[in-house]
């Protein structure tokens, strides 16, 4: 199509005037059945295809997004929000997707690797490189997720193996391991010159620990610090049905929000910051009585305590044009959802907006887009019609959302000036 | 005001408990939940739910396989073994290994093996507590 042909060329000059046109001319009416605040439009830019993972959005609007199926870059050829390119590509399949210079950072449960951005091509066609593998092969919170920096650093995620580092993994009154060997190479962030090839875990060097799986890990440009937020624990009830009932289970482990820094430990397995009593306590595999507290000072409370099982799986710090002014450096989180609040019902499946203000929570988080799940039949994740779960920003400042459950992709845009 | 707990538990099972549970406004209603019912809730409905579905990635489905609707006796022995972690476990498409669950009594178990064949696999035959006595001899012994 010469259209199609004409937006390739000048892709990058074309696109505020495609951004505008977009903006005024949103079709969808009901927001895909979102609910966003007032003043923003929803609009499916991919119906979905397969699954979806983490998704970058390039200079260009070119969209990528990682799923468990594989990688696919989408493009938008007339600037109605829809992308009307859906071209897969690559052999990596695995939740993260990122930009660094001319490259597309990828990752899978055992390594981080790259495809050269090249112009003119929508998918790469260059070689894939690996900057890092033979990270241990493991089922449970393998998901390589990680941030660049500005030079290139890479910061690596490495989850834990394991619920709470229990002697038997998830069994009724099994005590914890101290000190838990899990922590030595994994259960934390591990750093690696991003720009270096064929390293393996021995090149890196772990950054922060204490911390149980922080799918969400971001780099803040504006405070030139690393960020995430903790999957907490599961199970108190069933682990441990003396201290803690199911109400107790769903409601009192936070999803902790934390600056990363150097040396940092944020306290897992030993603790968890408890929402009902507003501070860190020991958990019971620990020594904990569901009152106890650790020693003052040792872990770092969280910046913010988000609700239970909501599953934190993308941070974003909003630095784009087209959002309000209240947005700026204000920091989005994809709450994938729950499910270990059963039989309570499953909560998160949302988009979270928390204000920040030089690099600090700046008043309370607001729901920012909601009513993904749907009516979720028998209170079961299955059910869920959407999961929130990537978040980018567009150069036109849009705000991209994608979806675990089927790969739909939403561009959510502030319409009223 | 009902306590949550209550609200959530008569939304969620109030339709086969075939009639209303009774209201009592000073503190939690007994549970008159059938025991298979109730016990599932307690050591089994969190990870794979209320339905028997499971959730995708982390635990399996009781629902629609194979085990729950198959002989009593192996049934019985793997949920007092749990799953088992090792090498050729790690390309599995869920995360979470069952913990085993030997520790409940065998009437427990009868129970809750009993609601899960009924509710899950077909209707199948209910299992006995001299049957779940009977598997538990077999299984090696406790590590």
């Amino acid at each position: 199509m010469r259209i199609a042909c004409l937006v390739r060329v000048a892709s990058v000059a074309l696109l505020p005037a495609f951004a505008g046109m977009a903006f005024g001319a949103q079709g969808s009416g009901n927001n895909d059945g979102l609910t966003l605040p007032d003043g923003f439009s929803a609009v499916v830019v991919q119906e979905g295809q397969g699954t979806g993972r983490h998704l970058t959005v390039a200079a260009n609007g070119d969209i990528y997004l990682a799923g468990s199926n594989g990688l696919s870059a989408l493009r938008d050829t007339n600037g109605d929000g829809k992308a009307d390119v859906v071209t897969p590509f690559g052999d990596v399949k695995g939740t993260e997707v990122r930009i660094f210079k001319n490259w597309l950072y990828v990752s899978d449960d055992v390594g981080v690797y790259r495809y050269p951005l090249k112009k003119g091509e929508l998918a790469p066609k260059g070689a894939r490189e690996t900057v890092v593998s033979e990270f241990p092969k493991e089922r449970q919170h393998a998901d390589k997720t990680f941030a660049l920096d500005t030079k290139g650093t890479l910061y690596v995620n490495v989850g834990a193996p394991s619920n709470s580092c229990q002697q038997k993994d998830r069994q009724e009154g099994s005590l914890g391991q101290n000190p838990c060997p899990i922590l030595e190479k994994y259960g934390g962030v591990w750093v690696f010159d991003g720009t270096k090839l064929n390293q393996t875990p021995a090149n890196g060097r772990r950054f922060a620990t204490g911390m149980r799986n922080a799918v969400a890990i971001e780099w803040n440009t504006a405070q030139n610090a690393l960020f995430a937020v903790i999957h907490g624990r599961d199970s108190l009830d069933t682990l441990f049905p003396a201290l803690y009932n199911a109400q107790d289970n769903a409601t009192r482990q936070a999803e902790e929000f934390h600056q990363i820094v150097d040396g940092g430990n944020y306290g897992w397995p030993y603790t968890f910051f408890d929402t009902t009593l507003g501070k860190r306590v020991l958990a019971p595999e620990y020594g904990g009585d569901a009152k106890k507290e650790p020693e003052a000072g040792k872990y770092a409370n969280p910046l913010v305590a988000f609700p239970a099982h909501w599953a934190p799986n993308d941070l974003l710090f909003y630095s784009g044009k087209n959002f309000p002014a209240k947005y700026q450096d204000g920091a989005f989180i994809a709450f994938h959802g729950s499910w270990n609040r059963a039989p309570e019902p499953q909560a998160g499946y949302k988009v979270v907006f928390q204000p920040m203000k030089d690099g600090k929570p700046n008043g309370a988080y607001e729901v920012f887009a909601d009513g993904f799940a749907g009516e979720m039949k028998d209170n079961s994740p299955r059910n869920a019609q959407y999961r929130p779960v990537g978040l980018s920003v567009g150069p036109d400042g849009s705000l991209y959302v994608s979806d675990s459950q089927k790969g739909r992709v939403w561009r959510i845009s502030h319409v009223k000036k | 005001m009902m306590p949550r707990g209550w609200c959530i538990r008569t939304i969620l099972w109030g339709a086969c408990l075939g009639g209303a549970a009774p209201a009592n406004a000073a503190g939690p209603a007994p549970d008159s939940r059938p025991a298979g019912q109730r016990l599932y809730g307690e050591h089994c409905l969190s990870c794979h739910q209320a339905d028997g579905g499971g959730v995708p990635n982390m635990q399996p489905a009781i629902a629609g396989g194979t085990w729950v609707k198959g002989d009593a006796r192996p049934l019985a022995m793997f949920v007092m073994s749990g799953g088992f972690d090792s090498a050729s476990r790690k390309d599995s498409s869920v995360g979470n290994v069952m913990p085993p669950f030997r520790q409940l009594a065998d009437a427990d178990l009868a129970e809750i093996l009993t609601y899960i064949r009924q509710k899950f696999g077909d209707g199948a035959s209910p299992v006995t507590a001299a049957e779940v006595a009977e598997a538990r001899r077999s299984l090696p012994a406790s590590p």
